[in-house]
C-alpha cells in the first residue's frame, strides 16, 4: 500500500519539533481556550433564555432555589450535555486519528472496524426485535429496562466486532485487510439491522432511527459517569500509544526495524479506539465525521505528525468542535434542537471533500 | 435523513406513525396554507353532474351529510355516490375520485379518472387497523377478509376470525402482497394515504380490477371529523342509516362532554408525549390531540403553536421547564409503570405528574400481541376518550366513570 499520506522525517527527530515548539504550544493554548469558550457557550446557550450570569450563579452553586426550573435546565439538561459534548468530541477526534494512523488511510475513522456497525446491531435487537427474540426478552425480564439495556447492548455488540477483529488483527498481518474485514462487518450488520426495520412496528423504527440521529442529552447521573470513565481509560490508552503510533507512520517493517512490537501496539491501539468509539455510540448513537474530520484539521493547524502533540491536539479540537455544532444543533433563539449528527456532518463532510481534493495536488507535488 | 417508515399505509394509528405519516408530508405542507379549508378549495371537475340530479327512491332513504370531515365529501348522483378524497392541507392536489356504482350498473359517463366500486361490499381488506374499527362500529366485521396486519386487530370479532382462519393477512406498503389479494380479489382494499402520494403502491392492484380506496382520516384536526370517515365505509355498504344513526350518538355525546370540559372552572396544565433523549415531540394546535385537550378542559402549552407537520419536534429543553410544574403528564410512548419511565431517563422524577402520581397513558387495552384499541376502536369513540380526559383532568364532573383507555402509571 503506498502511503497514504507523506510520511514526515523521523518524529524522534527533535530538531524541526524543538525549532517550531512555540507554534506548538500556542496551537495547544488556543485550543484549550477554544474548547472553555465553547463549554462556557454550550451551557450559556439554549431553547430557553437563561441570563449568563443566572447561569454561572448556578454552577457555582449560588443559584436562586426557588427557580427549580432553571436550576433543572442548567444542572440536569445543559451541564450534562456540555460534558458529554466534551468526552464525544474527544473520544471520538483521538480514535480517528489513532485509526488513520493505524491503518495508513486518511479516510479511516472509527467506523472504520464496523464498531459503530456492532453497536448499531446491539440497538436494533433491543429495539427492533422486542418480543420476536427470546433472548431479548428475557433481559427484560431480569429488570434491566430503558436506557442501561441499550448502553449494555450497544457496548456488547461493539465488543463482538472488536473482539472478532482482534482474533483476525491476530492472524491477519496487513491492515488493509483488516480495513476490508472491518468494512464487510459493517455492512453484514447493516443489512441485519435492515431486515429488523423491514419486519419491524413503525414505533419501533422510530425509536431507532431516533438513535441513529445521535443525541448529546440524556446521558446523565450515572450513565454520564460511566462514559467519562470509559472515555478516560481509552484516553489515556491513546495517550500512551503516542510512540507506537509514531513509528508506525513510517511503515510497519521500519516501526519493528526500530525495535516496536508491532502486534502489541496495534492491539493497545485498537483496544483504546474500540473502548472510545464503544461507549459513545453507545450512549450518545452513531455521531458521524467528528472522527475522520478532526484528525485533518489538528494536523493543519499544528503542522505536525507527531502523535505526543496531535493526540492531545485532536482531544482539544474534537472538544471544541462538538460543543460548537451542539451549540448550532440548539438553533438559538428556537424551540427545536437538530439532531448532533446532522450538525456533524453538515460541517464534517465539506472537511473530508477538501482532504480528498487535496491530496492529488501534493502528490503532483 | 433515513427514510422513515412507509409514511402512510401502516397499521394501526399508531401514535408516532400518525406523526411520521403527517411529516412526510412535511414539504407539501409548508406549500399548502392551512387557512383554505377544503369546504372553500375548488374541488367540482365541471365534468362533474349537478346534485339536482333526480335521486333515486333508494338513495333519498340511506342518505348521510358529512358534517366535520374535511378531507372528503360524498355527492349522490342518480343511482350512484360519489366519494371525492381531497387532501385538506394541499388544496391544488386534484381529488381522488371514487364511483359508487350499484352492483351490475353501468358505469355513469363523465368521470373518466374515477375507479368504479360496486356496492354493497361483500368484502373488505383493511390495511390499519383504523379500518378494521370502521366496520365494527357498522357492525360488519365479518366482511374483514384481510387485513395489513394480525398483530395490529384488536375487535373482538374479527380477532374470532382471524383464529378461525377466516381472514388473510396482506402487509403494507412496499410489503404488501398483491398476489394474494388479486388471489382472493376483494371487493375493496381500504389504504392509509392522501391524495398527493408520491409513490403509488397499488398500480398492480388497479391493474388486477381490485378497487383501492385511500382513507386520509389521519389528515383531520378534529376527534370528531377523523370518526366521521366512517360515512366513507357506510356509504360503500349502504349503510347510511345506520351511520346516521350510530355516529350522531356518538357526536352528541362528544359534544355534551365537551360542553363539560370547556365549561370547567379550572383548567389544570396537561404535557403530552414521550421524549427521546433530546427531542420531545409534542402536538400542534392543529392537531386532534389538541382539540382533545381543549374539549377536555386542559391548559395546554402549545395549544396555538403551529407546526408544519402536525406535531412539533421540541427540544427537551424547551418542554422541560413545563413538564416541571404540570398538572398532568399523558400518553407516555408504550410505557405501562412509572418505574419502566423512570429507568428511561431518572430526570423524569422531577417532573411534578411525576411526583403527584398524575401520570396517565391510553394503553389500558393493549392486547397479548401489543396492540392498543386506543388506536382501533378508540377512532370511532372520541367520546370515550373525551370521557377519559375527564375524568382525569376533572374527577368531580364524572365521578362515576370508569376509565376505557387511560391508565394511571403506577
Amino acid at each position: 500500500m503506498s502511503p497514504a499520506y507523506p510520511a514526515p522525517g523521523p518524529p524522534s527527530a527533535s530538531a524541526p519539533v524543538e525549532a517550531r515548539r512555540p507554534r506548538l504550544a500556542t496551537g495547544l493554548l488556543l485550543l484549550t481556550l477554544l474548547v472553555l469558550v465553547a463549554f462556557v457557550l454550550d451551557v450559556a446557550l439554549g431553547p430557553v433564555r437563561i441570563p449568563v450570569l443566572t447561569v454561572a450563579r448556578h454552577l457555582l452553586g449560588f443559584g436562586d432555589v426557588a427557580d427549580t426550573a432553571t436550576a433543572f435546565i442548567v444542572h440536569q439538561i445543559r451541564l450534562p450535555k456540555a460534558l458529554t459534548a466534551l468526552a464525544v468530541g474527544s473520544g471520538l477526534a483521538v480514535s480517528g486519528l489513532q485509526m488513520q494512523t493505524l491503518f495508513r488511510n486518511p479516510l479511516a475513522g472509527p467506523s472504520a472496524l464496523g464498531l459503530t456497525a456492532g453497536a448499531g446491531l446491539g440497538v436494533a435487537l433491543v429495539m427492533l426485535t422486542s418480543g420476536s427474540i427470546a433472548s431479548a426478552s428475557a433481559v427484560r425480564q431480569l429488570g434491566l429496562g430503558g436506557s442501561w439495556l441499550l448502553v449494555l447492548a450497544a457496548t456488547a455488540g461493539a465488543a463482538l466486532v472488536m473482539a472478532l477483529v482482534l482474533a483476525l488483527a491476530a492472524r491477519v498481518r496487513d491492515n488493509v485487510v483488516l480495513l476490508i474485514v472491518g468494512l464487510m462487518v459493517a455492512s453484514v450488520t447493516g443489512a441485519i439491522v435492515s431486515l429488523w426495520q423491514y419486519f419491524s412496528a413503525p414505533e419501533q423504527i422510530q425509536e431507532y432511527l431516533l438513535w441513529t440521529f445521535g443525541a448529546l442529552g440524556g446521558v446523565t447521573g450515572p450513565h454520564l459517569a460511566v462514559l467519562a470513565t470509559v472515555v478516560g481509560l481509552g484516553l489515556g490508552l491513546a495517550l500512551a500509544s503516542a510512540k507506537p503510533l509514531n513509528a508506525l507512520l513510517l511503515g510497519e517493517n521500519y516501526a519493528r526495524s526500530l525495535g516496536l512490537r508491532v502486534r502489541r501496539s496495534r492491539t493497545l491501539i485498537i483496544l483504546s479506539t474500540s473502548l472510545l468509539a464503544g461507549s459513545i455510540t453507545a450512549f450518545c448513537g452513531p455521531i458521524g465525521f467528528v472522527g475522520i474530520a478532526v484528525p485533518h484539521l489538528t494536523r493543519a493547524l499544528l503542522g505536525t505528525a507527531d502523535h505526543r502533540l496531535l493526540l492531545p491536539g485532536a482531544c482539544l479540537l474534537g472538544a471544541a468542535l462538538v460543543l460548537a455544532c451542539d451549540c448550532l444543533a440548539q438553533l438559538p433563539g428556537s424551540q427545536i434542537t437538530l439532531p448532533i449528527n446532522v450538525v456533524t456532518s453538515l460541517l464534517g463532510a465539506p472537511v473530508v471533500l477538501w482532504v480528498v481534493l487535496r491530496r492529488p495536488v501534493r502528490s503532483a507535488a | 435523513m433515513p427514510q422513515i417508515s412507509p409514511c402512510p399505509g401502516h397499521a394501526g394509528g399508531l401514535a408516532f406513525s400518525f406523526l411520521t405519516r403527517r411529516s412526510s408530508c412535511l414539504l407539501s405542507l409548508l406549500l399548502a396554507s392551512h387557512l383554505v379549508g377544503w369546504g372553500q378549495a375548488k374541488v367540482a371537475p365541471p365534468s362533474a353532474p349537478a346534485r339536482t340530479t333526480r335521486p333515486t327512491p333508494a338513495a333519498a332513504a340511506g342518505r348521510t351529510t358529512v358534517q366535520y370531515a374535511k378531507g372528503f365529501r360524498l355527492d349522490y348522483v342518480g343511482n350512484y355516490k360519489v366519494i371525492s378524497v381531497q387532501s385538506s392541507f394541499e388544496p391544488q392536489t386534484k381529488a381522488v375520485r371514487y364511483l359508487l356504482v350499484p352492483r351490475g350498473a353501468a358505469r355513469p359517463a363523465g368521470y373518466p379518472d374515477a375507479q368504479v366500486i360496486e356496492t354493497p361490499l361483500r368484502s373488505l381488506v383493511g390495511l390499519s387497523s383504523m379500518h378494521v374499527a370502521l366496520a365494527d362500529f357498522l357492525g360488519a366485521s365479518d366482511l374483514v377478509v384481510g387485513v395489513g396486519s394480525f398483530k395490529y386487530v384488536s375487535a373482538a370479532r374479527v380477532r374470532q376470525r382471524i383464529a378461525a382462519g377466516q381472514v388473510y393477512e396482506v402487509g403494507q406498503g412496499k410489503e404488501l402482497n398483491n398476489e394474494l389479494l388479486v388471489a382472493h380479489h376483494p371487493d375493496l382494499v381500504m389504504t392509509t394515504g392522501w391524495p398527493g402520494e408520491g409513490v403509488d403502491h397499488f398500480q398492480t392492484l388497479r391493474a388486477a380490477g381490485v378497487p383501492v380506496l385511500i382513507n386520509s382520516e389521519w389528515v383531520e384536526t378534529t376527534p370528531l371529523a377523523r370518526a366521521e370517515w366512517v360515512k366513507v365505509l357506510a356509504a360503500l355498504l349502504n349503510k347510511e342509516a345506520v351511520v346516521n344513526q350510530k355516529f350522531d350518538v356518538v357526536a352528541r355525546e362528544y359534544q355534551r362532554l365537551a360542553a363539560l370540559g370547556r365549561g370547567a372552572a379550572k383548567k389544570p396544565s396537561v404535557v403530552v408525549g414521550l421524549p427521546f433523549k433530546d427531542v420531545w415531540y409534542v402536538p400542534d394546535t392543529d392537531s386532534y390531540m389538541a382539540q382533545f385537550l381543549r374539549d377536555a378542559g386542559a391548559t395546554y402549552h402549545w395549544d396555538r403553536t403551529k407546526a408544519p407537520s402536525g406535531s412539533l419536534a421540541l427540544s427537551f429543553e424547551a418542554v422541560a421547564p413545563v413538564a416541571l410544574g404540570a398538572d398532568y403528564w399523558l400518553q407516555t410512548g408504550t410505557l405501562a409503570t412509572k418505574a419502566a419511565l423512570l429507568a428511561q431517563d431518572a430526570r423524569y422524577a422531577a417532573f411534578a405528574p411525576v411526583k403527584t402520581g398524575r401520570v396517565f397513558n391510553n394503553n389500558l387495552r393493549t392486547n397479548a400481541q401489543g396492540s392498543n384499541d386506543y388506536w382501533e376502536s378508540g377512532a370511532m369513540h372520541p367520546d370515550l376518550i373525551l370521557a377519559d380526559l375527564l375524568h382525569i383532568l376533572h374527577p368531580e364532573l364524572l365521578p362515576n366513570w370508569t376509565l376505557r383507555y387511560y391508565r394511571p402509571l403506577r
